[in-house]
């Protein structure tokens, strides 16, 4: 994300996309999901982009107050060791901890509706192949 | 290898939100969530904090719960009331409390009660209002007593005496009449109870019974249907049948064992060797 005091996450300009919808052909997924409207695809995206982006934002508002206050190698260096301590060779599919990085973000001493709910909001993954087509596509 | 995203999860699945919308275009309500109505109310007095709620939750216009419990424990000495969305204020109490025991743990010092405010409405004000909380918010720290009111949207006030829910109308007539500073701790649980019960009965969302809470710098008091205004009377005449009022024609026993067929197993006579 590029550098800015923002605390809370910009609204984005509405977008429609097949991204959610999409089955296994690219097209949208009419038997799971109804049929294509581009007034409900664009409806409700800004709460959702909210809170996914919320933490990355209050985030990057800090390690640009760091960048301000001790130079630009402090977060670099705090960005390094959360990519060091990210790589995961695990499945995607399965329910993953990641002590360390907890640690690092500071959330070994809070509990988050993640915690309590331990990653099965959306119940097991319908197919394992979407799954990991996402995982090694990245 | 892949690579986490260093953030978590935001903790709630989207995935069915475009479905939900269609849904809801086509003219299917959304299910109707347990409400509490609510008369909760908060007041300072010379000792400390007495916090009052009603115990009525409504589901629409269906009474779910007659004595639902809204004054819910953050830590020894702090209370939060909630009024709003019942498993909201449930859900985000109960985890403001787990988080406020952690950080205790972690400062080593007894929690404050601006601490609690704050990642209350932290949290309120990034769910944008969607987490139907109003919360009362009182206790005694090491700083003194402290009363706070906190919106759904995350806006906070800090005020002597204060109520929230659809009948805080009722319980601040009463609360603006009667309050004065360093009230003695009869005098403002009277006023308490009265305050509740202003809501309890010019309100249809709150009824039954009144609880209280008492929190001083030295203890902390749960009164429990405090007051109990609506007991429901015992009926004047009996409508029960007596034994004997219809005779029976016939009876019939079915044994649940059909058949029984008994095999010893291993107890030909095979002792176990303890030479």
């Amino acid at each position: 994300m590029e550098p800015s005091y923002r605390i809370v996450p910009p609204s984005q300009i509405k977008t429609a996309s097949i991204n959610d919808t999409a089955g296994s052909l690219g097209l949208h997924d009419t038997l799971q999901y109804g049929i294509r409207s581009i007034a409900t695809e664009i409806r409700g995206g800004q709460f959702e982009n909210r809170i996914a982006k919320w933490e990355e934002t209050q985030d990057n508002a800090r390690l640009h107050m760091l960048a301000n206050l001790y130079g630009p190698s402090a977060p670099m260096r705090l960005l390094m060791e959360r990519q060091i301590v990210s790589a995961s060779p695990h499945m995607p599919g399965m329910p993953q901890s990641n002590i360390h990085l907890d640690i690092l973000m500071g959330r070994d001493e809070t509990l988050d509706p993640t915690d309590f709910f331990l990653g099965l909001e959306s119940g097991p993954p319908l197919s394992i192949h979407n799954e990991m087509e996402k995982k090694l596509r990245l | 290898m892949s690579q986490q995203s260093a953030f978590s999860s935001p903790g709630f699945d989207f995935s069915n939100s475009v479905r939900n919308n269609f849904l809801q275009e086509k003219g299917m309500p959304l299910p109707k969530a347990t409400s509490t109505g609510t008369t909760i109310v908060g007041c300072l007095f010379k000792d400390g904090i007495i916090l009052g709620a009603d115990t009525r939750a409504t589901e629409g216009e269906i009474i779910a719960d007659k004595n639902c419990e809204k004054i819910h424990y953050i830590t020894e000495s702090i209370r939060c009331c909630g009024a709003g969305t019942a498993a909201d204020t449930e859900f985000t109490t109960a985890s403001i409390s787990s988080n406020m025991e952690l950080h205790a743990l972690s400062t080593g010092r007894k929690p404050r009660v601006v601490t609690v405010m704050t990642m209350l409405k932290q949290y309120l004000f990034q769910y944008q209002g969607h987490v139907g909380a109003a919360l009362v918010l009182g206790g005694v720290d090491s700083t003194g007593p402290h009363l706070f009111t906190i919106h759904p949207h995350g806006s906070t006030d800090k005020l002597p005496y204060v109520t929230m829910g659809s009948g805080s109308l009722a319980a601040m007539a009463v609360f603006e009449s009667s309050w004065k500073p360093n009230m003695e701790r009869n005098e403002a649980l009277a006023l308490v109870s009265a305050a509740v019960s202003a809501g309890i009965f010019n309100d249809l969302g709150s009824g039954s019974n009144v609880d209280a809470c008492i929190i001083t710098a030295t203890q902390t008091e749960m009164l429990r249907n405090f007051v109990k205004p609506n007991e429901r009377v015992e009926k004047e005449r009996h409508y029960t049948f007596r034994r004997g009022t219809t005779a029976w024609k016939s009876e019939n026993i079915r044994d649940l064992i059909v058949n029984e067929d008994i095999t010893l197993v291993g107890a030909t006579g095979d002792a176990m060797d303890i030479s």
